[in-house]
């Protein structure tokens, strides 16, 4: 085999040896595509109807427990209907007053008018009834998330063997999708905001545990061992000593944890029957009454901003402020209540914003008739040039239609052999990873994503699983997709892939450079901050309105929602990641004599790489996350099964779906960590 | 101030050299340093009345050509920020810093940066090492700054890995070399530009004691083969002693005494200094210029040869068995004073009952 050993000894890595394998994979599979169509597309013969198995399954054993959960769902549905009546027969004087009285007590004057403001605006907006019911959802579904949440910590806490596997379903729980929590709900307890409320109770619970876990672990072993020495038997010491120590994190983990209730409540909207905010969006949005869901979206945010600020203030050891002025505040608006009760006007018959609607629904219509024609030149042409070709490739998305002319072979070829040329020529210059690189690249866009040989992938997503960590990983990965692919989702998984990589490489390549502008210039960074704050604390749906209004129901739609949303996690890690590189560091590059520029590159870059790969895994996360709600205005793929799947109360495909988007989630995630680890080892962190 | 290029001008010469922190120190200290204003004590005072810190309070000295100066001080004395003024990687709020008749403090952003590339170059105490580079690209990073070829720039990296002793270990990580070995990469990077001044910031402070004793020796025989002008940082007295030409001790920010290292032991200024010096064998460090009466060409005795660069230990064992008195020779030979073995002998006594 001597005729091997010059390729050897040019395959001298682990990156040039999986780029080549791809690249040599790819080669065959397009050779050998015409003749061999089961190397393209996954015989449907061998796939299995794991959804419909599942149904079945699922189904009986559901019959069995409905009873106990009907149950349940009626105790529950109780304690709902009570918190319900509890805050919409409250006159809204009070509520408004003890909302400023705990803004006070929190965060003085400021925190306060937060609240007094927020509420008046909810009020006047009309929505006062709805966002009652909305927060009846969350007053009764976070104390559930918190019990459960701090007994799940406590317990990992506790004993050590059960916090591995504690901590491997917290991951998979964040990996599926919110969507995907509800079918199964619905079987179980039947239509009804009973549903929300527990998926919001479930969902709301790992944030919660997470934070009580690390906040124990995180109380000093002095701390510890003092309340030992005092003679605390466990229980004193947990309750008495370390959960307090604990309790600044454990505040972080009841904001997050409220967050992601209020959350899930407005996504519960979509199965409906209840009268709350969620689903006026939902409704107006449906009807195409901008104006109005955008109001609606906004008194969600206002609510958002309010429920983050003032649990965030809980979560930061500073003084409170006095309790004789809260009591002054909730007297004062009882009085009020009591004494104005007759002058004050019911709250559902306020409505001061609804010329504000309509004339947002003008100068929205007005804008889309005047620029309509630059807005959908803008979103053609991110179709035609970039998407499409993305998805379906390039000969099929060049049609005299889109780009004027009509893709041929020997274009393939050509595009093939200049590929081959420019990879030969980064050889050449000792880049030949980058080169191979760019092969597999060409060869994706010219064949587009969805049409990609599975075998292709497979190994694709194998090789990138041994350069980022080893074979476990690269076994791991390529027998969850092999999963996907017996059960006959494989073709909305590329579907989904493709979008979600799309928005993905948008986000990274504008949040990186976002994230290089704030850690460059502080006044860059005081103006992105606040919109990153803002674009965190918006639950998932907001994000909807706005591109509903421009840009209509569609893939470019969604494909701009999720990166809204995604693009946070990447500037603020980019940013983070290049700002702490270590004092010591920039002095000895400074007294070398490097410029600016230099130090960016040459120091800080390498650095930070680490922490900007752990932002890009938080932004591959997000853009997954939001996938499945943007199935609401139109995407294909998974979060469309798991949407009809809710639908049809389908719990077999809305669980193989889930799983389905869980596994891609989960294979992307363990990649990139793969990757951010091998950095870090490379830096000896 | 005027450019002072001569073949005596000091390599660097600091004057009057202030550094306060803090929301506006620049006017404050611009308003309190009118003339004849107050003194140095006065102004500091002043400045903290204002909730201003002053790091370093009016700091002169000058180093010379291929002087071996070593400031000293505790840990916040303010010698860490001295240094840091003198190579610009803080801002100091007044003052100069002359080195080649060049204000420093005066030179634009880029001609810093020229200057850093070809002159300067600095020591830290935690090594500053860039862990995602070998030894090699670490020791080069200067030369890199510059836009050297690949090829030049390593060729000189491992020259000077060869001087710090590493040669081998090129290839090898930060994280893969122990503390001293760290500490010879961060040295040798500071020398691959050969520069003329070289700042060291307490290199040797983290490291223990057995390889700090045998880096201190290596320093010294590179110093004595490169005759650098170097500003060395440290807050052990033993190593001030040690490797010192002339030594400034600092207290708060001030400068206290600047003197050689016999004079510091021997003649305190105030008890600060005398504190630092009290544990120390004064028969090591002191020299019998201090202690010889001096004469002009007394007549020789032939008793055993001394010098006046002799310490005192290395006197005592030489003339153990005299009681005569005898003389001292300069470094030329020429007799200029009398050394009587009683007053040697209390000297000695007298330092090791201290």
């Amino acid at each position: 085999m001597s005729g091997l050993s010059p390729l050897k000894s040019a395959l001298d890595s682990k990156g040039k040896q999986a780029a080549a394998l791809v690249v040599f994979v790819g080669m065959v599979c397009l050779l050998a595509a015409p003749y061999a169509p089961w190397l393209v597309a996954w015989p449907s013969v061998l796939t299995v109807p794991m959804s419909d198995w599942i149904s079945q399954g699922l189904g009986a054993f559901f019959e069995t427990i409905k009873p106990a959960m009907r149950w349940v769902s009626w105790v529950l549905g109780f304690g709902m209907a009570a918190a319900n009546w509890l805050l919409v027969s409250t006159p809204w004087v009070v509520v408004i007053g003890v909302t400023t009285a705990v803004g006070w007590y929190l965060g003085g004057l400021k925190m306060a008018a937060l609240g007094f403001l927020g509420l008046l605006f909810v009020l006047a907006s009309g929505y006062w009834v709805e966002s009652m019911n909305t927060l009846a959802l969350v007053f009764v579904s976070v104390p559930l998330a918190l019990l459960l949440g701090t007994a799940i910590g406590i317990l990992a806490y506790e004993v050590q063997r059960v916090k591995k596997i504690v901590e491997a379903v917290l991951d998979l729980m964040q990996t599926i999708p919110t969507f995907a929590y509800l079918t199964p709900l619905l079987l179980l307890f039947g239509f009804g905001p009973v549903v929300g409320l527990i998926a919001s109770a479930i969902y709301a619970a790992p944030p919660m545990a997470r934070n009580v876990l690390l906040g124990l672990e995180r109380v000093e072993s002095d701390i510890k061992e003092a309340a030992v020495m005092s003679g605390g038997t466990r229980a004193q010491q947990l309750f008495l000593v370390e959960l307090p120590s604990a309790m600044t994190q454990i505040m972080v983990g009841v904001n997050q944890s409220l967050m992601a209730a209020l959350s899930m409540v407005i996504i519960a909207a979509v199965i409906g029957g209840f009268n709350d905010i969620g689903w006026e969006v939902l409704l107006t949005m449906r009807k195409a009454q901008f104006g109005q869901s955008f109001l609606a979206g906004l008194v969600i945010v206002v609510f958002a901003i309010v429920i983050d600020r003032m649990s965030g203030a809980l979560a930061q050891e500073r003084r409170r402020y006095s309790t004789r002025v809260v009591w002054w505040i909730i007297v004062a608006s009882l009085v009020a209540a009591v004494v104005l009760d007759d002058l004050l006007p019911a709250a559902d018959t306020l409505s001061y914003f609804g010329g504000v609607a309509d004339s947002v629904d003008q100068s929205v219509g007005d804008f889309t008739r005047v620029y309509g024609s630059s807005l959908d030149t803008l979103k053609n042409s991110a179709m035609f040039y970039v998407l499409l070709p993305l998805r379906i490739g390039l000969d099929d998305a060049v049609l005299p239609f889109t780009w004027g002319f009509q893709w041929t072979a020997a274009m393939s070829a050509w595009v093939y052999a200049i590929g081959v040329v420019v990879a030969a020529l980064l050889a050449w210059q000792g880049r030949l990873t980058l080169g191979l690189c760019l092969l597999v690249l060409i060869g994706v866009i010219e064949t587009g994503v969805t049409q990609l040989p599975w075998i292709f992938v497979l190994v694709g997503v194998g090789a990138l699983g041994w350069v980022s960590s080893g074979w476990r990983l690269s076994v791991l990965c390529v027998c969850l997709l092999g999963l996907i692919m017996v059960s006959g989702l494989w073709d909305r998984a590329l579907l989904s892939l493709y979008l979600s990589g799309a928005a993905v490489f948008t986000c990274a390549v504008l949040g990186g450079a976002l994230g290089l502008w704030a850690a460059v210039s502080t006044t860059a960074w005081a103006v992105i901050r606040p919109v990153c704050d803002m674009l965190q604390t918006i639950p998932l749906f907001v994000f909807l309105i706005p591109m509903l209004m421009f840009f209509q129901i569609g893939e470019f739609s969604a494909f701009l929602a999720i990166i809204a949303y995604a693009i946070v996690p990447m500037i603020r890690y980019t940013r983070h990641g290049l700002v702490t590189t270590p004092d010591d560091m920039i002095e000895a590059a400074v007294s070398s004599g490097a410029t600016n520029w230099q130090i960016m590159r040459e120091v800080r870059a390498p650095y930070a790489a680490p922490t900007i790969l752990l932002g890009l895994n938080q932004t591959i996360l997000y853009a997954f996350a939001m996938l499945v709600i943007a199935a609401l205005i139109g995407t294909t793929g998974l979060g469309q099964s798991i949407y009809i799947a809710l639908g049809r109360a389908d719990v077999g495909l809305g669980i193989t779906a889930g799983a389905a988007m869980a596994i891609l989630a989960l294979v992307a995630d363990r990649l990139v960590q793969g990757f951010a680890e091998e950095r870090r080892n490379a830096l000896g962190l | 101030m005027a450019r002072t290029d001569g073949p005596d001008a000091p390599a660097i010469a600091v004057d009057g050299l202030w550094q306060v922190f803090g929301d506006g120190a620049r006017s404050a200290l611009s308003d309190l340093l009118k003339p004849g204003a107050a003194t140095t004590d006065g102004v500091a005072r002043r400045l903290k009345e204002q909730g201003l810190i002053p790091a370093v309070q009016d700091a002169s000295f000058s180093v010379k050509e291929g002087e071996l100066f070593v400031i000293m001080g505790l840990s916040g004395s303010g010698k860490s920020t001295l240094i840091r003024c003198m190579s610009r990687l803080v801002e100091p709020t007044s003052g100069s810093v002359l080195m080649a008749g060049e204000d420093i403090l005066a030179a634009s952003k880029r001609r810093m940066i020229e200057l850093r590339r070809e002159k300067l170059g600095m020591v830290f105490q935690h090594f500053g090492l860039f862990p995602h580079m070998s030894v090699i690209d670490n020791v080069a990073f200067p030369i890199k700054m510059k836009g050297v070829g690949l090829k030049e720039r390593r060729a000189r990296a491992m020259e000077v890995i060869e001087l710090v002793g590493l040669g081998g270990r090129e290839d090898a990580y930060p994280r893969e070399l122990s503390g001293g070995q760290r500490q010879r990469v961060g040295i040798a990077r500071s020398l691959a530009v050969n520069p003329d001044v070289w700042f060291l910031d307490e290199p040797f402070s983290a490291l223990d004691p057995l390889i700090r004793r045998q880096l201190q020796d290596e320093f010294l025989n590179i110093q004595a083969t490169l005759r650098k002008s170097i500003v060395f940082i440290t807050h052990d007295i033993g190593e001030a002693l040690k490797l010192a030409d002339r030594i400034a001790i600092m207290r708060d920010g001030v400068i206290v005494q600047i003197g050689t290292p016999s004079e510091i032991v021997l003649n305190p200024v105030d008890d600060y200094v005398r504190e630092f010096s009290r544990d120390i064998p004064k028969g090591r460090h002191m020299t019998l210029e201090a202690l010889m009466e001096p004469v002009n060409g007394a007549p020789d005795n032939g008793g055993p040869e001394l010098r006046t660069a002799m310490t005192l230990d290395d006197a005592l064992s030489a003339c153990a068995l005299t009681f005569e008195p005898m003389a001292v020779r300069d470094g030329e030979g020429k007799v200029v004073g009398l050394l009587r073995p009683e007053a040697l002998a209390r000297a000695v006594g007298e330092a090791q009952s201290t």
